[in-house]
């Protein structure tokens, strides 16, 4: 065995661009720790990424156990704060990282959450916070990339102030109408929406892995490479498709402030 | 200015006809749509091409043009 199988990211430092010293100095902040947050913690972990701040609300609960790799029975019993044991399951995949969890909706912690860190990562179920996220993001000038996904369909998209299109530039009065409501797959935990959400864990893995490979790219400085649209996953019709969002002049993020 | 469009739902490949004015918004014909296929409350977009029409822009704004077929996509918001 030679020294290239005894570095555990010897495989990640041979592609050019990667800087994984950037990685593993990067400050990621995690909103959502549902399907999407589990998943996307997997792969942060297992690229290097040690220093994440994990923000979730919720309780585990058994409806969630088909598609949370870090959660099991007996969170689900314990009803145990879904960031605490995502937390504990980035520890376990790696020992050098120092994750923080923090039980409470994003809306309710401070602004300067969002200037501490490098990338903000979007795993959240519901438009209101979207806006949120994506507005506090671009207003401290942080990198914000967006994941959502339902059944077999899913979406990523990544805002890099002060350039371009924001999250929120895309939206329309569809999106308005449904601001409230929680597209959670959670089930019987649901406040505003039922039925749950359709969702499985194969369109869970495709979204995750676009958004951490995105943020890849930014901590490396290689946003030449980086999606500036949004990429549509649909896994029914065997798609993936790039769309072009423009900066809309009348999104209030992009106003005066 | 009447202007005859398609639009074709991304999740069926269905297609409707539709004969709307030019001063129409986006949002308004993707209420239109959402309502004629009778669609889960949620949040949709239409694009043409590559472009997602921004919501509150008329079609002549939006540039569409008769005869354009634009796609009703879902915006999928769980996570």
């Amino acid at each position: 065995m030679g020294e290239a199988d005894d570095d555990r990211f010897d495989r990640a430092r041979r592609i050019g661009w990667l800087d994984i010293g950037a990685v593993f100095r990067a400050k990621i902040l995690m909103i959502g720790a549902g399907a999407l947050g589990n998943e996307v913690a997997k792969d942060l972990a297992l690229s290097g990424f040690g220093k994440i701040t994990v923000v979730d609300m919720d309780r585990v609960v058994a409806s969630n156990l088909s598609r949370c790799l870090f959660f099991d029975a007996k969170d689900a019993d314990d009803r145990r704060p879904k960031s605490e044991a995502i937390c504990e399951g980035v520890r376990r995949l790696s020992p050098q990282a120092d994750p923080v969890g923090i039980v409470s909706k994003i809306e309710d912690c401070g602004d300067s959450l969002f200037a501490d860190n490098d990338v903000i990562l979007g795993c959240l179920d519901n438009v209101n916070a979207r806006v949120h996220a994506n507005a506090h993001s671009y207003h401290v000038g942080r990198p914000y990339i967006d994941g959502g996904m339902e059944g077999f369909i899913g979406k990523v998209m990544v805002s890099l102030p002060p350039d371009g299109a924001c999250l929120q530039c895309g939206m329309n009065r569809s999106h308005a109408k449904i601001a409230e409501m929680r597209f959670s797959c959670t089930g019987r935990d649901v406040v505003f929406h039922e039925p749950p959400t359709p969702a499985e864990i194969t369109t869970t893995s495709v979204i995750s892995a676009v958004i951490v490979r995105e943020a890849l790219k930014i901590v490396s400085g290689r946003k030449d490479m980086l999606l500036r649209n949004a990429v549509y996953y649909d896994g029914q019709r065997n798609v993936c498709e790039e769309f072009e969002v423009d900066l809309n002049p009348e999104c209030p993020v992009h106003g005066p402030r | 200015m009447a202007v005859r469009i398609k639009v074709k739902n991304a999740e069926t490949g269905a297609t409707v006809e539709m004969e709307l004015e030019q001063e129409n918004t986006v949002d308004e014909v993707i209420e239109s749509a959402a309502t004629f296929w009778s669609k889960d409350m949620g949040a949709y977009v239409l694009r043409k091409g590559k472009k997602v029409l921004r919501g509150g822009t008329s079609l002549k704004d939006a540039g569409v043009r008769p005869e354009d077929v634009l796609e009703l996509i879902p915006d999928p918001e769980g996570g």
